[in-house]
């Protein structure tokens, strides 16, 4: 077992968990609470890295990364280095990849808050910061853990986007799926068995102490 | 009325399957992606049987024949995809002189491949140039050209000194997307790859000596579940003939005749 892999794809899925959340909570916020027509061509975008193949919206990040491009050159300048082909490239590249799963849970939770408690918000003064922090994330608290789950899940199982991007370099783009692929493709399927055991073990477990912390929340609300 | 359109529903889905051979499918490497469908249109044009090519790398072929593919030819970049099968049972060359060989049909140049715009020019030099910060190869554990790359590196004795500064690609085309998209300074590629008309426009190439790495033998096996063993030795030959070869010379292989 590549543990090395393994620790790496655990940082990555970790970072990127915490960045989306950041960046999808105000985003789901404004869809939910926003009035602009244009916000529908918001939520369209957010949702697109769901149309694309991975390995296309590798492609093209890679292209739009690199050095024949203004942002590509721009970000060189100020990180030093060429985001393609290093970790950092991967957490923009699966922030990118996993966004519908952090925004669509969370729109569909913040949207299913009582519109009353809302506009009584809204009536005794509170400003949006406050109605999203008192009112939509402790009331749409499940929809913040399946948020999480599923971009965390997501980026653990993400493939087609490190393939293109990654470069497959052991200890900063070798995730575990670019792996678990290798051995495949390399016949040595005993290894990929105990990979993929190692992780579909790993995921069950915790994902099993997540729901059973869930459902006996549920159980006391009841 | 309704007979009528059923009649010509049935002529227009069933009849051109009933009177067409069903066409050979052949299972190419994917170096042979900008070589092979000129060829297989002038194999239809000579003798009537239509080929259709599916273009990946050797292993996913291998894998998917190995798991009941439908093909009838498998031509891959090396022979150690096409020997597997044949132990296996699953693929043979009967009719060739040793039933138990891949027939080698043509052998893969290596190339260093830069973009004109970048300020590094192909040539063994740049290979140890510091300013070469990224070398993209592509696979050495599977691609028959990462292999011959990193034979090629480790014969120059500059492997280890590369290597931290190496990206590995999936297949030969990503190894040239990499450095055309100008994520990587340089990559070894084939040179079928590097005289498509795109990257032909785009960069330059420096042709490896072969004397650094084993020669990159492609190797041609007859899947053994085919239905159409003549037609496929009739395709065997029409690419092993004279004309065929010199186009394959062409297009950047180096001919076996």
């Amino acid at each position: 077992m590549d543990w090395q892999a393994l620790a790496l794809t655990l940082r990555l899925a970790t970072i990127t968990t915490a960045i989306l959340l950041v960046l999808s909570i105000p985003l789901s916020a404004l869809l939910v609470l926003g009035r602009s027509r244009w916000l529908a061509v918001l939520e369209a975008l957010a949702t697109l890295p769901l149309v694309l193949p991975p390995t296309v919206l590798g492609f093209f990040l890679l292209v739009l990364l690199g050095p024949r491009t203004a942002i590509g050159r721009g970000v060189t300048a100020l990180l030093g280095h060429p985001l393609a082909f290093s970790f950092s490239g991967l957490v923009v590249g699966s922030v990118i990849y996993s966004l519908p799963f952090a925004v669509q849970p969370l729109v569909a939770g913040f949207a299913a808050v009582e519109p009353a408690l809302v506009d009584a918000a809204r009536l005794l003064g509170a400003n949006p910061f406050r109605i999203v922090f008192t009112l939509f994330v402790p009331l749409a608290r499940r929809s913040l853990l399946a948020a999480a789950v599923l971009s965390f899940l997501h980026t653990v199982g993400e493939f087609g986007v490190v393939l293109m991007l990654g470069g497959d370099i052991p200890g900063a783009t070798r995730t575990l799926s670019i792996l678990l692929y290798n051995q495949v493709e390399n016949f040595d399927y005993a290894s990929a068995n105990r990979t993929a055991s190692i992780l579909l073990t790993l995921s069950v477990v915790a994902l099993a102490a997540i729901y059973s912390g869930n459902r006996k929340r549920r159980g006391s609300h009841a | 009325m309704p007979h009528r359109f059923l009649i010509s529903l049935l002529a227009v889905l069933g009849l051109p399957s009933l009177l067409a051979q069903t066409p050979l499918r052949i299972a190419a490497a994917a170096d042979l992606e900008p070589v092979l469908p000129p060829i297989l249109e002038q194999f239809h044009e000579a003798t009537g049987i239509d080929a259709e090519a599916t273009c990946q790398a050797s292993a996913v072929l291998t894998t998917q024949i190995q798991n009941g593919a439908p093909f009838d030819l498998f031509l891959s970049a090396d022979l150690s995809y096409p020997k597997r099968l044949i132990d296996a049972g699953l693929a043979d060359t009967a009719g060739s002189s040793d039933s138990s060989t891949p027939i080698t049909y043509a052998k893969g140049t290596l190339v260093l491949w830069t973009r004109k715009d970048s300020q590094l020019s192909p040539s063994l030099d740049l290979l140890r140039d510091p300013h070469l910060k990224r070398l993209a190869i592509a696979n050495p554990e599977r691609a028959p050209y990462g292999r011959a790359a990193v034979a090629a590196l480790a014969n120059l004795k500059i492997y280890d000194e590369l290597k931290t500064r190496i990206v590995t690609a999936e297949n030969i085309a990503q190894t040239a997307q990499f450095v055309d998209s100008g994520n990587a300074d340089a990559g070894l590629i084939s040179l079928t790859s590097a005289l498509t008309p795109r990257l032909s426009a785009s960069g330059a190439y420096f042709v490896i000596p072969r004397d650094l790495y084993p020669p990159i033998e492609q190797g041609a096996v007859i899947v053994s579940n085919t239905s159409q063993r003549a037609a496929v030795h009739k395709l065997l030959d029409f690419l092993l003939s004279p004309p065929v070869q010199a186009q394959l010379a062409k297009s950047g292989l180096t001919p076996v005749k």
